[in-house]
């Protein structure tokens, strides 16, 4: 009665619009750059406040955890696929195929960008700011491979958004489920957009 | 003597189940309305490579030649289709067949497509009408669904489907959009709903719906012109509620 495969593949739906939320606040907290070097700093610090037996609980059980529920078993759903854009080149079927794409991008830079970022520079001490960021930045293989991280998580998330109406039913006829789809395309090209833009503040003379 | 217009061919062959896939190219004169069966008739009837080779006749399956059988479906210029309405005219030359490879290869062109009616038995692809109970005047038809059960109805398990699926294939275990379209048919059936709930669960079992994954390939491949996406949404829904249900009833 209790079908094991239909509640984890719900689960890992309901799982990546969570983490999705995640990464709206992450990249509305980045924006702060956008303000100057200074705000950005000021972000940093307010989280920084946070003492760490509150911060540690939610980093592990409200990000890590469901991180890896939804990376593991993704893999395993990425695997199920033999893409074929080349013989089926519908748009729909090149959303899938980057859905799987991104995720296998995501997997790799997620893992390398919350090693160094969030594990070694606690481990050694670094203090996060600004002025640390842009050095670190300033490597232009890092600056590219962020940007491309940033683009496929926002890609893999919005059209998330979109197979998860279908996903769940929510959106049956074609029409809506086109609507819906140009919806989170116009949302995923506004994102990369301001990403990059709070991208090119580390890099330019702007401020 | 003016030059004849011609057709060239480039299909995929294979001897035996577990045969390496070999090429070979034909060539065969031009004639108006030509099909791919038509075509492929002509090479059994002569069957010599265009380097004059003579070799065995290609093999490959075909009953009604009007779209309502099934059987011919192939690869056709990368695209799983009907070989006997598939118009030389309308394919850029040459032509490329190749066995729907989601299936097992029999030989050449010929695959095997059991596992599709396997699939239909796995979600009761069935009216229950006989029993140890009395035969009445059956229910009556719904109109506004029995529209929609006539378009799904049109299904000739072809395949072409499921080997547009980029889910479905040796890699996986999902059973492919047709068998939900047509557990959603017998859903809607005044008789067959009784057995609704049996249907949609084991939808949810491995390799059941869930292993869709949005490609929307389906919808464009199928030749009967059944929107598959929509039916599979609808039973995305459905599938819900049944869980609802097994939560809650027990
Ligand atoms: C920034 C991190 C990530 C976010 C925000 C995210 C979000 C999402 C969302 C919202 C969906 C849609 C679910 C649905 O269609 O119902 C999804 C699907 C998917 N995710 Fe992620 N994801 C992330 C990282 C990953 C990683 C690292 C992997 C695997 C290596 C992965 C693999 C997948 C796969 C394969 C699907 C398609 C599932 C399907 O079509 O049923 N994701 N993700
Ligand atoms: S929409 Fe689902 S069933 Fe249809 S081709 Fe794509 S993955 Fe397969
Ligand atoms: S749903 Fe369409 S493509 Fe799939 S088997 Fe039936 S007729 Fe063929
Ligand atoms: S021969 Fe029946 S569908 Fe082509």
């Amino acid at each position: 009665m209790f079908n094991i495969t239909f509640y984890l593949r719900r689960l890992h739906s309901l799982v990546g619009l969570f983490m999705g939320a995640f990464l709206m606040v992450h990249i509305g907290n980045n924006s702060a750059v956008l303000l100057g070097p200074d705000m950005m700093n000021m972000v940093i610090g307010t989280m920084d406040k946070m003492p760490m037996f509150i911060r540690l609980p939610i980093e592990l059980g409200l990000i890590a955890a469901p991180f890896g529920f939804h990376a593991l078993y993704g893999v395993y759903i990425a695997l199920q696929a033999r893409n074929n854009p080349i013989r089926y080149g519908y748009l729909q079927n090149w959303q899938f195929t980057l859905q799987r794409w991104t995720a296998w991008y995501l997997l790799v830079f997620l893992i390398w960008h919350v090693y160094y970022l969030a594990i070694h520079t606690r481990i050694t001490g670094i203090h996060l700011c600004f002025e640390f960021l842009q050095s670190y930045l300033s490597n232009p293989v890092y600056w590219v491979l962020y940007v491309l991280g940033m683009w496929a998580a926002i890609f893999h998330f919005t059209n998330g958004i979109n197979t998860f109406c279908m996903t769940w039913g929510i959106a049956k006829g074609p029409r809506i489920q086109m609507v819906i789809n140009m919806a989170c395309m116009g949302l995923c090209g506004a994102l990369c957009l301001e990403t990059l833009a709070l991208m090119l503040v580390y890099i330019l003379p702007i401020f | 003597m003016a030059l004849q217009k011609t057709v060239t061919f480039i299909i995929e062959r294979q001897d035996s189940p577990t045969g390496k896939p070999y090429t070979q190219e034909f060539e065969l004169p031009w004639r108006p309305a030509l099909n791919v069966v038509a075509a492929l008739m002509e090479i059994q009837k002569n069957p010599v490579t265009k380097d004059g080779k003579r070799v065995a006749p290609v093999v490959w399956e075909c009953n009604c030649l009007e779209k309502v059988c099934g059987a011919c479906m192939m690869v056709i210029n990368g695209k799983a289709q009907q070989a006997c309405c598939a118009l030389v005219d309308k394919l850029k030359q040459p032509i490329h067949l190749a066995p729907a490879r989601t299936f097992p290869v029999i030989r050449d062109l010929l695959i095997d497509r059991t596992v599709m009616f396997e699939n239909l038995k796995r979600i009761q692809g069935w009216i229950n009408v006989d029993g140890t109970w009395e035969v009445r005047i059956p229910p009556r038809q719904n109109p506004n669904t029995a529209a929609t059960a006539y378009e799904i109805s049109h299904c000739m398990t072809c395949g072409c489907c499921l080997e547009a699926c980029p889910n479905v294939g040796p890699q996986s275990d999902f059973i492919g959009p047709s068998p939900i379209a047509q557990a959603y048919m017998y859903n809607i059936n005044p008789l067959g709903e009784y057995d609704k709930a049996n249907r949609l669960n084991a939808l949810m079992a491995k390799g059941g719906i869930t292993s869709c994954g949005n490609s929307g390939n389906c919808v464009k491949a199928c030749p009967k012109g059944i929107k598959l996406t929509t039916y599979l949404a609808q039973i995305n829904r459905d599938v819900n509620i049944q869980a609802l249900k097994n939560i809650f009833d027990h």
